[in-house]
């Protein structure tokens, strides 16, 4: 009887933190060598859990970890290095100022005699890894001029040069854009076809269907499913990933009169304090019920442009008017007060705070207004009373209006992030990355919720790295890039590929004075 | 485990270790134990009437007027905390408290206690808040690190008392450099005999529950709260984060001006050119102890104010010295300070234990 070997096996793993907190409990999946295996689930459900112990950063408190059929104990990634594991972690670790070549062999260098580094041999065996993994690159480049894609290629290449023959990668593609994560995904093909494992972390549907052969779902840290890609279709795994049906995708605005917009912006531009330009130029307008996304790889000037939007930074030229009254560089909560309100981007940094409750979360914009507080004396019970509302209609999975929000899952979190946000029926929502690090159940109740606010009339800003997200729900995009906006299209009318090119420069020049 | 049983863990950990140390430098270890575990406390002893008669009563009264002050200047280390501010500042707030009510008292001179009394006790407050104000300002305006700033002051706050004391209010008839003795309308009657426990005692922990009301109820409670929890969030949502910072600071300043009421008007009723400083350091001890929770600030004050006064007693009762006994407060704050060392050694006891029961 011939069965393939078995590169990753855990056996009841359970990992209990100190302060007692259960990452995970009787984890139980087997990866077989040369197999693509997506490990799916929410924020918090313990796969970066597992991935830390199958690389020395943590060790199980009860059960097993083998690799290659051999029992792991792991102390130190030094020892999951030995053994042949590498981790491709979701922000990269390189040195910016070094070459490609410098930056593979770090930690693990080819000397001269009398140890200083051998260039030459280092460059040879960076070449060498290339022509053996067809991942592309040039090892003489310097890493800080090297996109973000080609960056994680050479944590790839690094990992390679270790020793390794299971790879594991963690949301290697939260921050590609669509043709690099096409690539990267040929490069993990084509390195399985060469016999190297490959455990990606995930929580996107399509990925896992083109790249994955087998998956494995977790939950709360125990598995709740596992299946091999074959016997699947795509509803099962949707199935299998959520616990139940998706909802069918919101419905379209319907097609009408464009009405007169509510939201203008013009020549918005940012120069921070180290004099570099952040934004420039940068007009739209939108009209009420209706959605503008905002494509655009991360740092392209999106997080400056919502700051902007919501009072949190004084732009450096013009202004932006909802319903007539200009409402940048007043204050957070000037801005609030004439009707903006904010989902910001990274929610634990500042779009909730995580040790506090979820009723003193809910609060913070709120808190200063009748009927929760009066005379400065908040009320409580409505303050509670508010929250268990929202617990229940957000459908979010909590213990109570007094758990502390930072131990909800991603999606919870900005369940409730976004009930605040909205509880006021703004007339302008600005939306950043709402659904990042989502589970897709969540995803999908987040989108019917924007899509319910667009119908009372709201003007939404939609920022998104995700090109379904904005496909699905923005009736316009416009694509940001360095910081200005190049491209500008009806949504029915592009598709991702197009907004992949002009999101990494490629498209054709913009249209000059196109404002829309 | 409960909080409760992992300090009382903590507590008697630091205490059999500080048994050692005592028995490594004295020959009578049980004598000073017992000083130290039970100096605090009154005995009481039956007279040949028949009625009890209490003993010790200065001692006692000196763990409830410890607690008092410490409770105050845990005030205001805790409140600044709930803004996630490490103000160092009680020391000089205590100073300019006791010296705003001491001058204010012997410039009323001879007026009723009822106008001497909260007047003192307002512009205790009030310089307190003044001196907080300095340093949240100095934070918020100018972006000035208020570890250094609370330092500075205090050492602005000492010399100008020092200076007024010596310069300004000196009594020339004392035999030492000092104000003169307070009108004693203006300070305040004992409620224990021989002792300086006065209503001050009841104050302390009202001025907990004022606090923990603010924190819990008000607005500007939850302000201090979120901004204290996440200020970038707090910006974003749209609280006055500045103003919220710097009212943590005058808030805690006005405690801790209360700690200066306390001393010049309820334990001194004079004051002395070289009151000693430190005392608003123990309140950052105190606040540690109570881990940040407001409500837990006076049970905290208590059981160190009785480790103080214990200590005193081992001293003054047996050849124990002096720094021993401080080394042995400092491994009980350690100890209890030490989040994970009961969990940990009680998960090691338990290992130990079953590897024991495997072999045998």
């Amino acid at each position: 009887m011939t069965v393939a070997p078995l590169a990753i096996a855990l056996e009841d793993v359970e990992k209990r933190y100190p302060n007692g907190t259960l990452a995970n409990s009787g984890v139980s999946f087997t990866v077989a060598a040369g197999e693509i295996h997506a490990l799916v689930g929410e924020n918090g459900a313990g796969k970066s859990t597992v991935m830390k112990m199958l690389y020395g950063l943590e060790r199980p408190t009860a059960g097993a970890l083998r690799i290659h059929g051999l029992l792991a104990d792991f102390r130190h990634p030094g020892d999951a290095i030995a053994a042949g594991v590498g981790l491709v972690a979701q922000h990269l670790n390189l040195v910016p100022s070094l070459t490609v070549a410098e930056n593979v062999v770090l930690g693990h260098e080819p000397r001269k005699p009398g140890g200083r580094l051998d260039r030459v041999a280092a460059a040879a065996r960076v070449r060498e890894l290339v022509g053996q993994s067809g991942l592309a690159v040039d090892p003489a480049a310097t890493v800080a001029s090297l996109p973000v894609g080609v960056r994680q290629r050479v944590e790839i290449l690094k990992v390679l040069h270790r020793g390794a023959r299971i790879i594991l990668l963690d949301e290697p593609t939260a921050v590609l854009t669509p043709p690099e994560t096409a690539t990267l995904f040929a490069t993990l093909r084509h390195l399985a076809a060469a016999g190297h494992t490959v455990l990606v972390i995930t929580h996107k549907l399509d990925e896992v269907k083109a790249l994955a052969g087998g998956v494995t779902v977790l939950c709360q840290g125990r598995v709740t499913g596992n299946a091999r890609m074959a016997d699947v279709n795509e509803g099962t795994l949707a199935r299998l990933m959520v616990g139940r049906d998706l909802p069918p995708p919101p419905p379209r605005r319907p097609a009408g009169a464009r009405l007169a917009p509510r939201v203008i912006a013009r020549d918005l531009g940012y120069v921070d304090g180290d004099g570099a330009i952040r934004l420039r130029d940068v007009g739209f307008e939108v009209a009420p019920g209706e959605i503008l996304g905002i494509a655009g790889v991360e740092g392209n000037g999106q997080d400056v442009l919502a700051r902007l939007l919501s009072g949190a930074a004084v732009p450096t030229t013009g202004d932006a008017r909802l319903d007539g009254r200009v409402f940048t560089g007043l204050s957070p909560r000037a801005a609030r007060s004439l009707g903006v309100a904010v989902v910001t981007e990274d929610r634990l940094h500042d779009g909730a705070a995580p040790t506090l409750s979820i009723v003193d979360n809910l609060l913070a914009t709120r808190y200063a207004q009748p009927p929760l507080s009066r005379r400065g004396l908040i009320d409580r019970g409505t303050a509670r009373r508010w929250a268990e509302a929202v617990i229940a209609g957000f459908d979010v999975r909590a213990t109570g209006p007094h758990q502390p929000i930072g131990a909800l899952s991603g999606g919870n979190m900005q369940k409730l992030i976004l009930a605040r946000e909205i509880a006021d029926a703004p007339a302008f929502l600005v939306a950043s990355q709402p659904t990042r690090g989502v589970d897709i159940a969540a995803a999908a109740a987040l989108h019917t919720r924007l899509v319910a606010l667009r119908d009372q009339g709201a003007a939404i800003l939609l920022i998104s790295a995700d090109l379904d997200e904005l496909l699905v729900l923005s009736d316009r995009i416009a694509v940001l890039y360095r910081g200005r906006i190049v491209a500008r299209f009806e949504a029915g009318a592009v598709d991702a590929r197009t907004l992949g090119l002009h999101m990494t420069g490629l498209g054709p020049e913009p249209k000059g004075g196109d404002h829309d | 485990m409960t909080e409760g049983a992992r300090i009382a863990l903590a507590v008697g950990a630091a205490l059999a270790l500080g048994f050692l140390v005592m028995a490594c430098v004295t020959d009578q270890p049980w004598a000073a134990f017992r000083a130290l575990v039970t100096g605090p406390l009154p005995s009481m002893e039956r007279a040949a009437d028949g009625r009890l008669v209490m003993h010790r009563l200065v001692r006692f009264g000196a763990w409830l007027q410890d607690a008092t002050t410490l409770t105050l200047v845990g005030l205001a280390i805790a409140i600044p905390f709930r803004a996630r501010q490490f103000s160092l500042g009680a020391d000089g707030q205590l100073f300019m408290g006791a010296l705003a009510a001491a001058a204010l008292s012997l410039g009323l001179g001879d007026v009723p206690a009822a106008i001497a009394l909260p007047l003192a006790f307002l512009a205790a407050a009030m310089a307190g808040a003044a001196w907080g104000l300095a340093a949240g300002l100095l934070k918020t305006r100018f972006e000035a690190n208020e570890i250094v700033t609370t330092l500075m002051l205090n050492v602005v706050a000492v010399q100008v008392y020092r200076l007024i004391v010596g310069r300004v209010l000196n009594d020339p008839t004392a035999g030492f450099i000092t104000t003169p003795p307070l009108p004693g309308a203006a300070t305040l009657g004992p409620l224990i005999a021989r002792t300086n426990v006065t209503a001050m005692v009841l104050v302390a922990p009202a001025a907990v529950a004022a606090v923990v009301f603010l924190l819990r109820r008000t607005t500007l409670g939850y302000e201090i709260d979120l901004a204290g929890a996440n200020p970038w969030f707090a910006a974003r949502a749209g609280v006055p984060v500045a103003r919220a910072t710097v009212l943590a600071f005058a808030l805690g300043g006005a405690f801790a001006g209360l700690a200066g009421f306390h001393v010049s008007n309820a334990l001194l009723k004079r004051l002395p050119v070289d009151l000693t400083p430190g005392m608003g350091l123990e309140g950052i001890v105190v606040a540690l102890l109570a881990r940040g929770r407001v409500a837990a600030l006076p049970l905290a004050a208590l059981g160190y104010a009785y480790l103080r006064v214990g200590a005193q007693a081992m001293e003054r009762a047996t050849d124990v010295p002096r720094e021993v006994v401080l080394v042995i407060q400092a491994l009980i704050i350690l100890f209890v300070v030490s989040d994970r060392l009961a969990p940990l050694a009680l998960g090691s006891l338990r290992r130990v234990w079953m590897r024991i029961g495997r072999t045998a």
